[in-house]
């Protein structure tokens, strides 16, 4: 039974379905079929196709057996890396089924794991490595300990081009039956920002709407994913009323579940739709840069806001 | 219970009693000794440090061993010029009458305020003069009304006393009073000292006074309240004694954080509002570097960004004054009413990460974008969701035309 839920219905089988990332399929193809792969290290931004390679592994190898021989963890979600370890050992401790003299282990997000957590996986990737390969995936390579990216192939994975967006887009609207816009196809593609994922799911949310997709749903469908609210939060600031500003951020935080960065993202954006001098939109540009390599380097995205909220509490003033 | 204080009666008169102050010893003898050999060098030694770690002691033994007179000027004198030129002026110059040698103790310096009008100056040309070793101590001599003593005096800094040295001193007097006290209580008392003997000596005796039956004496270092920290920082004049601040706040410094991010507006304005965030933006970068690295030294940078670099934020010349109502930090109450709120949020959210192969987290930022579809009965039998969790998709959905 196919899923309801688009991005699992339409999640490609087959290497030969997958949408861009060309090179990449050619090699983990060869490997696949020679079942001798190595331990993989996928790095790239989310929905660029990193779990789907993963899974198309899994089955290549496997075939209808791939579920016993297959076991998928999220670091970001499994407390701690001792329950990592405990899984990871019951797992590999019976052989696998079948033809494949070994099991995959996928470890999603990665680069959640501490350095030290890391350095723990590191013995348990050696002392089972003669029955369980690791497949890792992470946003930043940069983030995951020089000994195990030692041992492991790396691939960097690429945001999906225009093209890339539209064929999905295509795929999926003559697989439901859409009509699709000119310029809501270009909406939606601007939407995705490359994003694999994110634009499966904005077309099934349009499409739930109605089939015929035309620019004025996707705009409605974008803007309650990216609340508009953050144009009020910097216009209390501009006025010079940090406290209002702060707190309309923090609503429009909690009640639209919308991470620091995808704030700050929103506010990159909107500096250029301000009344202020262009020398101005210059400078808060690079704060707000700033405050964005800030959060990734931080753990706390709201404290790093209010300062970037506090800038804009200057530049209100003329400063 | 014996009458004389324990602290007098107890105090060290020979060097070998004096523990835990090893190598101030030696910088004072051999001052003491050049002094008198040479009649050269620096007048002046100046010991710093803590309260009762032994700064007054120190100077009176060092006259007790070297068979010295010794003359003492303290805080509760005034220090004006005049009572400085009447008192102290004829002791300094003086050649004693039997010919003894002499040590001028001037006991805790840092006394002399503003009042004192003219008094630090007429004190060091005083000692410039004098023809006898000058000892002068001090809490804090950072200040920089005392840079001219700094500089014309041999500086010796007094450590706070390590716990395990202030026990072993109580067990000394314990054996000299006759009395006993059990090895946990001892620990407890030199522990709550914090470094100063003094503290522990009394406490010592007011314990052993009571029978040794009650030893949960209130910590010597009274806790700061935090409303009073805040104004500390944000209303007073940075000063090096805030680097200490958080040492008596009963609150963890992570609370502390959460207490200034909300109400550092309620004082500042404009570009002392950027710097004060500025710093709090330091201090959660090197907060996340200490967890991800486990390097704890980096919470001396923690600590000084937050009390010190947020004080400095301000406007030099604007120190701040009044009462402030401050407030108690909200942000967490309401992540945690959100939490509530959007429980359910989270458990479908859990439920759906696993089936499309994304983690938790993820989902749950992607909710914004999924949930127009999820009013899909065909999606709530595929993810199992529960009436509840049905329900809360069903109010949530917003509906558009």
């Amino acid at each position: 039974m196919a899923s309801e839920i688009w991005t699992e219905k339409y999640r490609p089988l087959k290497f030969s379905d997958i949408v861009g990332q060309d090179d990449i399929v050619k090699k983990v193809k060869s490997l696949t079929d020679s079942i001798n792969i190595p331990h993989l290290l996928f790095a790239g931004p989310p929905g660029t196709g990193k779990s789907t390679i993963a899974l198309i592994v899994v089955h290549e190898l496997f075939g209808p057996n791939w579920k016993d021989n297959y076991l998928e963890l999220n670091a970001s979600d499994e407390r701690g890396i001792n329950i990592v370890r405990e899984k990871v050992k019951d797992f590999a401790r019976t052989k696998s089924l079948g033809n494949v003299p070994f099991k995959i282990i996928f470890l999603d997000e990665a680069d959640a794991l501490t350095p030290e957590a890391q350095q723990a996986l590191r013995r348990t990737m050696e002392n089972y490595s003669s029955t369980c390969r690791f497949i890792m995936s992470c946003n930043y390579s940069s983030k995951i300990i020089d000994p195990i990216q030692s041992r492991c192939a790396t691939f960097r994975f690429k945001l999906l081009d225009k093209d890339g967006i539209e064929k999905v887009m295509r795929r999926i609207g003559d697989g439901e039956g859409l009509t699709i816009d000119d310029d809501a196809v270009e909406l939606l593609y601007e939407g995705s920002e490359g994003d694999c994922r994110r634009i499966i799911n904005l077309l099934q949310s349009t499409a739930h709407i109605s089939p015929t997709i035309n620019k004025d749903i996707v705009s409605t469908i974008i803007s309650h994913a990216k609340p508009k609210d953050i144009r009020i939060v910097l216009d209390y600031a501009l006025s010079g009323d940090f406290q209002k500003s702060r707190e309309k951020l923090l609503d429009v935080m909690l009640k639209e579940g919308i991470s620091g960065q995808d704030v700050v993202k929103a506010i990159q954006k909107e500096i250029w739709n301000l009344h202020v001098e262009p020398e101005l939109k210059v400078r808060l540009t690079e704060k707000t840069g700033e405050t964005e390599f800030r959060i990734v380097e931080g753990s706390d995205p709201f404290i790093q806001l209010q300062s970037l909220l506090a800038g804009f509490v200057l530049a209100g003033m003329g400063k | 219970m014996a009458q004389t204080s324990w602290t007098e009666k107890h105090r060290p008169k020979k060097w070998e009693e004096v523990k835990g102050q090893g190598e101030p010893i030696l910088k004072i003898n051999s001052f003491i000794r050049g002094f008198q050999r040479k009649g050269r060098g620096k007048k002046a030694i100046l010991l710093h440090g803590g309260p009762g770690v032994g700064k007054t002691t120190l100077a009176h033994v060092a006259a007790n061993e070297t068979g010295s007179e010794i003359f003492e000027l303290n805080a509760s004198d005034l220090r004006n010029k005049n009572k400085l030129n009447s008192i102290l002026k004829p002791a300094i110059e003086q050649m004693s009458l039997t010919k003894q040698q002499k040590i001028i103790l001037v006991d805790e310096v840092d006394g002399i305020s503003v009042v004192d009008r003219g008094g630090l100056p007429e004190l060091m040309r005083l000692i410039q003069g004098s023809a006898y070793p000058v000892i002068v101590t001090a809490n804090d001599i950072w200040d920089k009304k005392f840079s001219d003593l700094r500089k014309k005096s041999e500086i010796v800094a007094l450590k706070d006393v390590d716990h395990r040295v202030i026990k072993e001193i109580l067990i000394d007097i314990l054996r000299r009073e006759g009395k006993f006290l059990e090895g946990e209580s001892l620990a407890k008392i030199s522990m709550n000292a914090k470094g100063d003997v003094r503290a522990a000596i009394n406490d010592l005796q007011i314990v052993v006074g009571l029978g040794g039956l009650d030893v949960s004496m209130d910590k010597r270092n009274k806790d700061i309240d935090i409303f009073s920290v805040m104004q500390t920082i944000l209303q007073g004049k940075p000063d090096n004694s805030l680097l200490a601040l958080f040492d008596s706040v009963d609150k963890p410094i992570d609370e502390i954080l959460l207490w200034l991010e909300e109400n550092i507006p309620v004082e500042y304005r404009g570009e002392e509002l950027l710097k004060a965030y500025n710093a709090l933006s330091k201090v959660d970068i090197f907060r996340r570097r200490i967890y991800s690295k486990q390097y704890w030294r980096f919470l001396a940078y923690e600590n000084a960004f937050l009390s010190y670099g947020v004080s400095a934020s301000k406007n030099p010349e604007g120190v701040k004054s009044g009462f402030k109502s401050y407030k108690r930090p909200t942000r967490i109450l309401k992540i945690w009413m959100n939490n509530q709120k959007i429980a359910h949020r989270k458990s479908i959210a859990q439920k759906y990460s696993k089936y499309v192969h994304v983690g938790g987290k993820r989902a749950l930022m992607e909710y914004p974008t999924i949930r127009t579809f999820l009013m899909n009965p065909g999606i709530w039998k595929e993810l199992k969701l529960t009436e509840d969790e049905i329900e809360y998709i069903r109010k949530d959905v917003v509906v558009v035309v």
